[in-house]
């Protein structure tokens, strides 16, 4: 493959704007992995304690990928246009490495910070409950169906539920606590929180991963139509 | 909703006495959170008594409570002389051996009731929860106050069923006029296990199969590309 040639000059242009859509997207993938990570809603305790936040960690990853993506597309561009194979060879085994780290399992590490969990799952509800005026994840009834370390701490009798369902005065008091106690509507907060948790979490990890997913299908044939020249381009 | 007391007064079948009346559960749409694990809120005997005649003098209604049981229907609050019983939680195990006294209060007159309906302005709130209703199981600190005077009306226990039963008690003479019937068995609720609850998020999605299976797909077909790019050039 000569590097003079018009076809040349064609591919060339196909990949160089190719990795230039690469560059792009691995901007937008790390502002986007900044913003899930940065927790604007500060739910990170509550996902935390479910020992499920592979999610979060994906996020870090993919900023760290964002920023590669950038970098490589850079390198991939100066490549091409010197026609060099040098250069272009750095780039393959960095994206299949990039690719392995996107994937990787979490092998849960070793659980020994229980209490931090605790707290801060703790904290996160106290504030919800107040703040968003809903009470426990399906509503008040949650305390009461099932045995719970709440159960175990407050008896029944004063605490059907935390105080923190009860509708607050000015003050932070509740408005009336045997109303509250015995469940009188516009005294206790009878809405779940759950819709408040799940809304912001559910639209901002699909975004990472619908993006990040669609950032590797297109890196894929920009890969292949590199390997192509790669193989065809004179020294 | 037509006050309070025309609805109890056309509830009253016979005039006079209140031997066919049951005590009532607090209507649960206004108690919502009734019963509980060891509380019941019932209705007060409003208009039960007096709803043919206002009393003169002065007059205590006794709640009763008693643990369900094969004799329970026929139990007796009062001993030969017409004297109520003055036993305790303590004393008869929660009300397992016999009926216990459980709380006393004031008789209001049938034409002095406020509505439910006001339930909502803070200020009216206490005093029509007083007029209306009475928690039995409401006080989780007399048991375990040696300095307590009064009567104990101790959290009751959980997935039991009780009776309950009013007696009007003059007071100048000390001896009981009238009383209701042992009320229909109430039982209180028990809790689940949390462990039960499942945490399975159900079947995978057909976008997460999707999303695995290209992706799955993607670096083989690339590992191909790249080894087919690798022999080329060296052929």
């Amino acid at each position: 493959m000569a590097k003079d040639d018009s076809t040349v000059r064609c591919f060339q242009g196909l990949l160089i704007f190719g990795n230039v859509i690469i560059g792009m997207c691995g901007i937008a993938l790390t502002a986007e992995c900044i913003f899930f990570v940065s927790d604007q809603n500060s739910l990170y305790p509550l996902l935390e304690a479910t020992n499920n936040d592979d999610i979060y960690g994906a996020a870090w990853i993919g900023m760290f990928v964002g920023i590669c993506l950038f970098c490589l597309s850079i390198l991939g561009i100066v490549g091409i246009m010197k026609s060099s194979r040098k250069i272009l060879l750095v780039f393959t085994p960095n994206l299949f490495l990039k690719q392995m780290l996107e994937r990787y399992q979490n092998n849960s590490p070793p659980n020994n910070d229980d209490q931090w969990k605790n707290n801060g799952v703790t904290k996160t509800w106290d504030r919800l409950m107040l703040q968003d005026n809903c009470c426990g994840v399906n509503g008040p009834s949650d305390w009461q169906k099932y045995t719970s370390a709440f159960r175990t701490e407050n008896n029944d009798a004063d605490y059907p539920w935390p105080r923190q369902c009860c509708v607050m005065n000015n003050l932070k008091e509740p408005l009336n606590l045997e109303a509250c106690k015995l469940g009188v509507p516009g005294y206790y907060h009878s809405q779940g929180c759950y819709e408040l948790i799940s809304g912001p979490m559910n639209r901002h990890a699909w975004g990472v991963a619908w993006f990040g997913f669609a950032i590797l299908c297109w890196t894929f044939w920009v890969l292949l139509g590199t390997m192509f020249f790669w193989s065809r381009i004179e020294y | 909703m037509p006050p309070l007391w025309a609805l109890l007064a056309l509830g009253c079948l016979r005039f006079g006495s209140a031997v066919n009346l049951q005590p009532q559960l607090a209507s649960v749409t206004f108690a919502t959170n009734n019963p509980t694990l060891t509380t019941v809120a019932l209705e007060k005997p409003l208009c039960m008594f007096d709803s043919s005649e206002a009393l003169t003098g002065s007059y205590e209604i006794h709640l009763y409570v008693l643990v369900d049981s094969a004799g329970s229907r026929n139990a007796s609050v009062q001993d030969g002389t017409k004297t109520p019983l003055s036993s305790t939680f303590q004393q008869t195990e929660g009300g397992r051996t016999g009926p216990y006294k459980a709380a006393a209060f004031d008789l209001s007159p049938c034409s002095d009731l406020p509505s439910l309906d006001a339930v909502g302005d803070v200020s009216q709130a206490s005093q029509i929860l007083d007029a209306y209703l009475v928690r039995v199981g409401a006080n989780s600190t007399c048991l375990w106050d040696p300095n307590f005077q009064g009567l104990c009306n101790a959290p009751l226990s959980g997935a039991t069923e009780y009776r309950f039963k009013y007696v009007l008690v003059n007071m100048s003479t000390g001896l009981v006029q009238d009383q209701t019937l042992w009320s229909d068995p109430i039982r209180t609720k028990w809790l689940t296990p949390h462990s039960v609850i499942d945490t399975w998020p159900g079947r995978r999605s057909g976008g997460m199969i999707v999303i695995t299976s290209i992706l799955g797909s993607l670096p083989f077909l690339l590992l191909l590309g790249f080894a087919g790019a690798i022999v080329l050039s060296l052929v």
